[in-house]
């Protein structure tokens, strides 16, 4: 910066307005090449399109869908309340992208939280001191970051989801979760209707106690607060709780009740999550491996114990240094669900793909998948911003 | 010795209690899966059907009077490979051993399953993938010749596999060679975007960022299958074969992380470096070609080489656009319900080559990391 204005000084005045000119004249040309490509990119695809007797418009959006989906939910309206169902071939195209978008979403939000939270795993695995879980660690890191998602994938559904037992030999964990190919289940929560305002109040206080102990801080504020949270769950469950616990209950073709993962999710959610922890997990190593020396050695010298240390003095720190790279990490997983569609998993991607063979509006779905995908990482991004500013905002050097 | 190795059991294994406990877990679930798997490979798994089936997976539907253009290939492949580490790794005596007893597996196992005469030109092949090596080490060629060969390499690949038509390309050659290629053609577009992310020129600067952010968050699947789509739609009388606008795609795509990968670099090249040059009165365009990316480049090479990785693992999404890539090409042999039993020995195989591959890329720019950052300080 400084050299260009120390030239702008040296040079003439009549020579630096032609070279500001001459600046602008380039800026212009590039800004109309380029407008004039995607132009006449447009231009050229609406006109092919057109020789096919389609014309640019989102007025599809609202036709009949026509087909359907393995799975999926829709807003949609019942009387006055907007309420989510189940996705139907009466349902309109936009709903099917709807659909398709919230099965993206349930993907990779489930994915975030799991590969986060094995991925911190696995992470402090690698530094362990105990020869074998070190290198389980590392064995497991390299070989998935070194084969690629889609064959892990594949693998997940064709050889190990698709090979579970049948329906009817569905085993069965703990009483509570069902395993077998036509899907996972597991125990869901129902309301119950009887339940008064009281046990509802009392369910409020514990959630609320719960989440102020995780919140704030302090040893005896927290134990209050974790007594205050155990005795409103004692007594909503003795006047009867409002919430009851929904166990599946495996049937001939499937299980009723409780929360039912279909075999396609269930594969898709192992292989990213399996994937996704492997690549946090060398975040969450390096950035250990980043704090200083002197942090381990100084926590040593206080009698401190290793997992005391890491818990208290090495993880929040490192909770600060690889939030942005978590945030890339999060954008690619969320791109990575478009995957789903080599094994049949109705995300957005896939659905776009069966509305444009339908439609034949190819151009205008890419549009809105493109927008969608970009707001999502841009959703992304900014919430871990937030986050970041936050944590690292006061306080922080 | 044995107090020796209970020395290293108790740091390494029985430490403190929780190490105990993690290892007394551990140590009986690993012996059972390794039984188990060991027990499987050697006993219970029917390798046969890789050996019936490997000519699909190499080379898919690739005419089989036609293999020699793809044996060709494979040699110079290999023959460019060696080149390539002569750059940087020195051939030396324990190197030499490994690639052996490599070579001898590989073609042992390639003779046994398919013939003697694959595994003679498999060895053929390695054999002057080892004498490229050995010769670019001694011979002090200067990089940019090396370079030209390699290149020269990649465009006779091409002249040579292209007669039989690109629709049958398939298996691993077309994972490999549409990595080398995709990787090759990323590297001018992604400099250019580079440089216009970090141009003087506002308009460029915006359009340059303006295309890396986009194409950074769309899926990489959604980007091929489109240029696949519009192409057609652009010129309706020229059909371009699915490969070519496969290729395109993958391009512009990674185009936008090589982008990013080199503007790291750009940054990484000090101030003065630059200052230096202007106050000599060297016009832009020299002091980028000359001072900046040289520089710049050096920096990034392991960062681009980690990259081939990426593309040679998101080559598996050809199948979008109905090209038959190994991974592909393993599950149509799954599909012949004759071996319909055989899911886990074609996914063993598959993902060993895969890790066997990805692993080689993985090591190579570690050792290039190692090897420049020692000829830096």
């Amino acid at each position: 910066m400084t050299t260009e204005i120390a030239e702008y000084h040296t040079i003439p005045p009549a020579r630096r307005r032609l070279l500001i000119a001459s600046r602008w004249l380039v800026q212009a040309a590039i800004v109309i090449v380029v407008a004039a490509l995607v132009i006449w990119l447009g231009l050229a695809v609406r006109e092919a399109l057109a020789r096919k007797g389609i014309h640019f418009s989102f007025g599809y959006l609202g036709n009949i869908a026509n087909f359907s989906l393995s799975e999926g939910l829709v807003p949609s309206r019942e009387g006055s309340w907007p309420v989510l169902e189940p996705f139907s071939p009466s349902h309109s195209n936009l709903q099917a992208l709807l659909a398709g978008l919230w099965n993206s979403l349930k993907v990779a939000l489930s994915a975030i939280v799991l590969c986060t939270i094995f991925g911190t795993l696995v992470g402090i695995g690698r530094l362990s001191t105990n020869w074998l879980v070190r290198n389980l660690c590392f064995g497991l890191v390299e070989a998935v970051r070194n084969t690629p998602l889609l064959i892990q994938i594949v693998f997940w559904y064709f050889a190990v989801v698709l090979r579970f037992p049948p329906a009817s030999a569905a085993s069965n964990w703990f009483g509570s979760l069902l395993v077998s190919r036509s899907g996972v289940y597991l125990p869901g929560l129902v309301i119950s209707e009887s339940a008064g305002f009281a046990s509802w109040a009392l369910l409020a206080i514990a959630v609320a106690s719960a989440v102020a102990c995780i919140v704030l801080r302090g040893p005896r504020r927290r134990l209050i607060l974790l007594a205050v949270t155990i005795s409103a769950l004692i007594a909503t469950a003795l006047i009867g709780s409002p919430l009851g616990l929904d166990l599946p209950v495996a049937t001939r073709f499937g299980a009723r009740g409780g929360f039912a993962l279909s075999p396609e999710m269930t594969a898709l959610l192992l292989a990213i999550v399996v994937n996704s922890s492997a690549y946090v997990a060398e975040i969450v190593r390096g950035a250990i491996e980043a704090l200083p020396k002197g942090q381990w050695e100084a926590s040593a010298s206080l009698g401190l114990s290793r997992s005391h240390t890491l818990r208290d003095i090495i993880l929040p720190q490192v909770f600060r240094i690889v939030l942005p790279s978590l945030a890339n990490r999060y954008i690619s997983l969320t791109k990575d669900t478009s995957l789903g569609i080599a094994i049949g998993f109705p995300d957005l991607f896939n659905v776009y793909g069966t509305v444009s063979n339908q439609t034949g509006r190819n151009l205008e779905g890419v549009v809105i998948v493109m927008l969608t995908y970009l707001a999502l990482s841009w959703i992304i991004s900014a919430c871990v911003n937030a986050v970041n500013a936050r944590v690292n905002g006061r306080g922080a050097r | 010795m044995t107090t020796v190795v209970l020395r290293w059991l108790h740091r390494n294994l029985f430490a403190k209690p929780f190490d105990t406990a993690l290892s007394l877990v551990v140590i009986p679930t690993l012996a059972w899966a390794g039984y188990a798997f060991a027990h499987w490979i050697l006993v219970e798994a029917h390798w046969e059907v890789i050996g019936g089936s490997l000519k699909v997976l190499m080379t898919g539907i690739y005419p089989a009077d036609q293999l020699w253009r793809a044996w060709f290939s494979v040699a110079t492949l290999c023959a460019m490979f060696g080149a390539g580490l002569g750059l940087s790794v020195r051939p030396g005596r324990a190197a030499m051993a490994v690639v052996a007893i490599v070579a001898a597996v590989i073609a042992g196992t390639i003779a046994a399953a398919v013939g003697v005469s694959a595994g003679l030109l498999t060895t053929v092949a390695i054999a002057l993938g080892v004498a490229a090596w050995i010769a670019v080490h001694h011979s002090y060629l200067d990089q940019r010749i090396v370079l030209s060969g390699l290149l020269a390499g990649v465009v006779a690949i091409f002249l040579v596999l292209s007669p039989p038509g690109f629709e049958v390309w398939g298996g691993l050659l077309l994972s490999v060679v549409l990595t080398i290629a995709v990787s090759i053609l990323t590297l001018p577009f992604g400099i250019l975007l580079a440089l216009g992310r970090q141009s003087r020129i506002a308009s460029l600067r915006v359009i340059s960022t303006a295309y890396i952010e986009t194409m950074r968050s769309v899926p990489l699947i959604l980007v091929v299958y489109w240029i696949w789509i519009i192409v057609p739609l652009l010129a309706p009388d020229s059909s371009v074969p699915s490969l070519l606008r496969g290729m395109a795609g993958y391009a512009l795509f990674f185009a936008a992380y090589v982008a990013e990968y080199v503007r790291s670099g750009l940054q990484a090249v000090p101030k003065g470096q630059i200052e230096a040059a202007r106050s000599l009165a060297m016009s832009s365009w020299t002091l980028n070609v000359d001072i900046v990316l040289p520089q710049a480049l050096r920096v990034v090479v392991p960062s681009l080489v980690g990259q081939i990785l990426d593309i040679f693992n998101g080559a598996t999404l050809v199948f979008i656009i109905g090209l038959t890539d190994f991974l592909r090409a393993g599950q149509m042999i799954l599909a012949d319900p004759q071996n319909s039993g055989r899911t886990y020995e074609i996914y063993v195989f598959l993902f060993a080559v895969y890790f066997a591959i990805g692993g080689a890329i993985t090591y190579a720019s570690r050792r290039l990391e190692a090897h420049l950052a020692r000829g830096s300080r």
